[in-house]
């Protein structure tokens, strides 16, 4: 199980291939993390063009202009330690735009869709996640889908549940967060012709229509404490009637 | 023979359960459907690949069945959805053959199951419309819009429910009142 206690955290990689790398190394703090991400970036433009498993550690090497040797001595364990550091990276990296956005919102409705569309676009827009998803679902699917969502789901509820703490109990914000989260996968894998989660407009819509309800009759059917601020902080004028059908 | 097809199908199935999915072969299906290659062939022009392919979708579809019938005699929308998640969660968890295919072939089974996952939806979509029309929605609810929202969270919560302890009643019932419900009810 992976846990994430805050987020700013530590953070482990969704999937661990068995390399056991468990830390995040911070990006361009010294030479060695720089050489890692240079390998870790020519990873992911490999992957994107000719997927995982045509991509060799000299593909790699020769994209990142590295000897092998220098590849080898940065990652013992090869490929499956690069496609480890890729992984992890790659969520250090989203996890830390999803913080800006997500920091700089100030009402509960905004953190949400500033998460979603964030999260969307990042994942819809990943090169190297587009090309296997289309040419090597077999590989990238199993660490998408049942126990390792599950995972995903708990990492990112982690993760996110601290941006809903003004609102929420921990317990109820663990729960909202990993919620945004299913809702972003869902259609990513299978997308909406009439909802795109990157257009703002659509999530905004979205929201309001089905998740602020749900999120109201989250934090009423439970006794543990509430955050002190009402849920529904929407603007001035807005023309959605959030409270529909709202609880029971 | 209408039943060939059928016959086929469930052929395959024990041979899957039996062999797994790589290792199924026409020969095996029709050895044990007891019919020659020909006939396979007739009925499933694309061999193997595609006997494989259908015979997840017919899966599929007897689970759905099961589904029907653990469902159809609820009395409200909630319980629909609580009977159904229930079900359809521990259905999943105590299918032995999936769960075998999901440890040892996930790269075989997982594009089929995603390549059909929008008729997948869909079909849920489908099998939810009526029970919204007839439990009623809040006024000015969309219902494609519903289902459709319905479907992928029932999909997603019935394949990882992530926080949710789905043998918890107290917990089923408050996902669908909140998470499920809230924004149609």
């Amino acid at each position: 199980m992976v846990q994430v206690s805050s987020a700013t955290s530590q953070l482990r990689p969704l999937s661990d291939p068995g390399q056991g790398r468990k830390t995040l190394h911070h990006l361009g703090a010294d030479d060695r993390s720089s050489t890692r991400v240079r390998i870790v970036d020519a990873a992911l433009a490999c992957m994107a063009r000719q997927g995982l498993g045509k991509t060799t550690v000299d593909d790699i090497a020769r994209q990142a202009t590295f000897s092998r040797a220098t590849v080898y001595r940065t990652f013992p364990g090869g490929k499956d330690a690069i496609v480890a550091a890729v992984t992890e990276t790659e969520v250090a990296r989203l996890f830390s735009s999803l913080a800006v956005v997500m920091g700089e919102a100030t009402d509960l409705e905004d953190v949400l869709v500033a998460g979603m569309v964030e999260a969307a676009r990042r994942l819809g827009g990943h090169a190297a996640l587009a090309y296997l998803l289309a040419h090597e679902p077999g590989v990238i699917l199993p660490r998408l889908t049942f126990a390792d969502m599950d995972r995903i789901l708990f990492a990112a509820g982690d993760f996110a549940a601290p941006f809903f703490a003004r609102w929420l109990s921990p317990d109820q914000a663990a729960r909202a967060a990993e919620w945004a989260v299913r809702i972003v996968f869902a259609y990513m894998a299978d997308p909406a012709p009439d909802t795109d989660l990157a257009d703002p407009a659509d999530t905004r819509a979205l929201v309001r229509t089905f998740v602020l309800p749900g999120i109201l009759a989250l934090r009423a059917s439970t006794d543990d404490a509430p955050g002190p601020t009402p849920i529904r902080s929407i603007r001035p004028g807005s023309p959605t009637n959030t409270t529909k059908g709202a609880v029971q | 023979m209408p039943d060939v097809r059928e016959r086929l199908l469930q052929a395959t199935y024990d041979c899957v359960a039996r062999w797994g999915l790589a290792k199924t072969t026409v020969e095996d299906a029709a050895r044990e459907a007891g019919v020659s290659r020909a006939t396979v062939y007739r009925y499933f022009p694309g061999g193997r690949d595609e006997l494989v392919s259908a015979v997840v979708g017919w899966e599929f579809a007897r689970f759905f069945l099961r589904l029907y019938d653990e469902v159809h005699d609820a009395d409200t929308l909630e319980e629909v959805m609580e009977r159904g998640l229930v079900f359809a969660h521990n259905a999943i968890l105590e299918h032995e053959v999936l769960q075998r295919i999901l440890q040892t072939e996930p790269e075989i089974l997982l594009p089929r199951l995603t390549v059909e996952a929008n008729e997948t939806h869909k079909l849920v979509a489908a099998f939810l419309s009526p029970y919204l029309v007839r439990h009623g929605m809040a006024e000015g609810t969309d219902l494609d819009a519903a289902a459709d929202f319905l479907a992928r969270m029932v999909l997603s919560y019935i394949e990882s429910p992530g926080r949710w302890d789905l043998n918890d009643p107290a917990q089923v019932a408050r996902l669908v009142r909140a998470e499920l419900l809230a924004g149609i009810r």
